[in-house]
């Protein structure tokens, strides 16, 4: 049952290979497919002026307010951010970014430079322990954006998929055989 | 229905590999019958082998139908494709990659170039939009559009558009040849069930529906026109033979 699916795909990739023009429309389309979801990630990048405007929860530190798997729609467009504020930041050199609340915020007195404080709701203490060593507070420029928006858990694909890599390929795998026949 | 199956696992190498092993004497039985049924054997083992499609899967039926009339209009008749339309729809589609590549991949700084980004974004989805516009209200449900045809047609100069329809969960393809850009333009139309085309397991037969199709031509070509009123009487539900 199975071998006559995986003949029936290989023989209609032959018949596509066989006729060239048939074949590039077919991969153009699949690239505007691809293109299309990335255009609209960019876009909302461009919009959000966030380097990444959706983010998956992946640790409980903001229960009950967040879970793990929440998907948060995050803005980056407004430069001043208030305490109470649920923000998302990247330590310096370190990859993953953090979703917490801001607990204190010390404006400069030019009214634009400030420093932040923050601390997960389900964490005993502040973020200090967090930061970089000799870091004491967050600057404007770690964040990546006060959370907006959010869909409670779909983003427990993005975590499946990061956990187990090879489900990426198995899927990308997939959606383009069965687009291109 | 026996034969054919028989027939269809033993010359061509690549049904060996999906189907039965067959012995050789029914091919050799075969192939002493008059020219044109082995010939017709031959076809329908390469459209068997081609061409087994799941009935139920409306889309593949449609397809396979579509694929079915152009090759038998365009392949081994004086009539050519015309590949303007396709061609336009390529280069546009080129042209949004390469848009979307930009926007992609340069290595430009984020908060500062998000201008071009964006231009790139919107470009994009333009030209996304518009080849989405043409697929919607120039080729509608057009299957193949063929250059203006030799000098035994009616008409001369303008292109013919041949279109295609197949209601769902009905039996009925109907295939109709019109001429582009003349108004009330004379057509023909013509319907087959989907039982005389395919059989119970879905195997196509190539061969007639290429010879149907070739017969509407024929009948375009001479100026055998259907009637307006017929597009009423096809349309409705009720059948009359």
């Amino acid at each position: 049952m199975i071998k006559d699916i995986i003949d029936k795909q290989v023989f209609e990739l032959r018949k596509l290979w066989l006729n060239k023009r048939q074949l590039l429309f077919q991969v153009l389309n699949l690239a505007m497919i691809v293109f299309s979801a990335l255009m609209i990630w960019k876009g909302l990048m461009v919009v959000t002026k966030s380097e990444s405007p959706v983010v998956v929860v992946l640790s409980g530190s903001m229960e009950p307010a967040f879970q793990r798997g929440d998907i948060l729609f995050l803005d980056n467009s407004k430069h001043h951010v208030g305490v109470g504020d649920v923000v998302v930041f990247k330590i310096k050199d370190r990859d993953i970014p953090i979703v917490h609340r801001i607990l204190k915020v010390h404006t400069r007195p030019d009214n634009i430079t400030f420093e932040l404080l923050t601390k997960g709701d389900n964490n005993r203490v502040d973020d200090r322990g967090l930061y970089a060593p000799g870091q004491l507070w967050l600057r404007r420029e770690d964040i990546l954006g006060k959370a907006v928006g959010t869909l409670r858990y779909v983003g427990m694909v993005t975590i499946a998929l990061n956990d187990y890599p090879v489900l990426k390929y198995v899927l990308v795998g997939f959606m383009g055989l069965f687009v291109l026949t | 229905m026996a034969k054919k199956k028989s027939s269809k696992g033993t010359s061509n190498e690549e049904e060996r590999k999906s189907t039965q092993a067959v012995n050789a004497v029914p091919a050799v039985e075969d192939k002493t019958k008059s020219t044109s049924a082995s010939d017709e054997d031959e076809d329908d083992e390469e459209s068997l082998g081609l061409l087994q499609v799941d009935l139920g899967d409306i889309l593949k039926v449609k397809q396979v139908l579509d694929e079915a009339t152009a090759s038998a209009l365009v392949e081994g008749t004086d009539l050519e494709e015309d590949l303007q339309l396709e061609n336009i729809k390529l280069v546009l589609m080129a042209l949004a990659c390469c848009f979307a590549m930009v926007a992609q991949f340069a290595p430009l700084p984020f908060p500062n170039s998000s201008y071009i980004i964006g231009g790139c974004c919107i470009v994009y989805f333009v030209f996304s939009g518009v080849l989405q516009l043409i697929s919607i209200f120039i080729e509608k449900d057009s299957i193949v559009i063929i250059k203006p045809p030799p000098k035994t047609f009616q008409v001369q100069g303008k292109r013919i558009r041949v279109q295609s329809s197949f209601a769902k969960f009905e039996e009925w393809y109907v295939v109709e040849m019109e001429y582009e850009g003349l108004p009330n333009s004379p057509f023909v139309r013509q319907k087959w069930s989907v039982g005389d085309l395919f059989d119970a397991e879905g195997f196509f037969d190539d061969l007639y529906f290429t010879q149907e199709v070739q017969k509407l031509c024929k009948r375009f070509e001479t100026g055998d026109y259907d009637k307006e009123d017929e597009k009423e009487t096809t349309k409705g539900k009720s059948k009359k033979d």
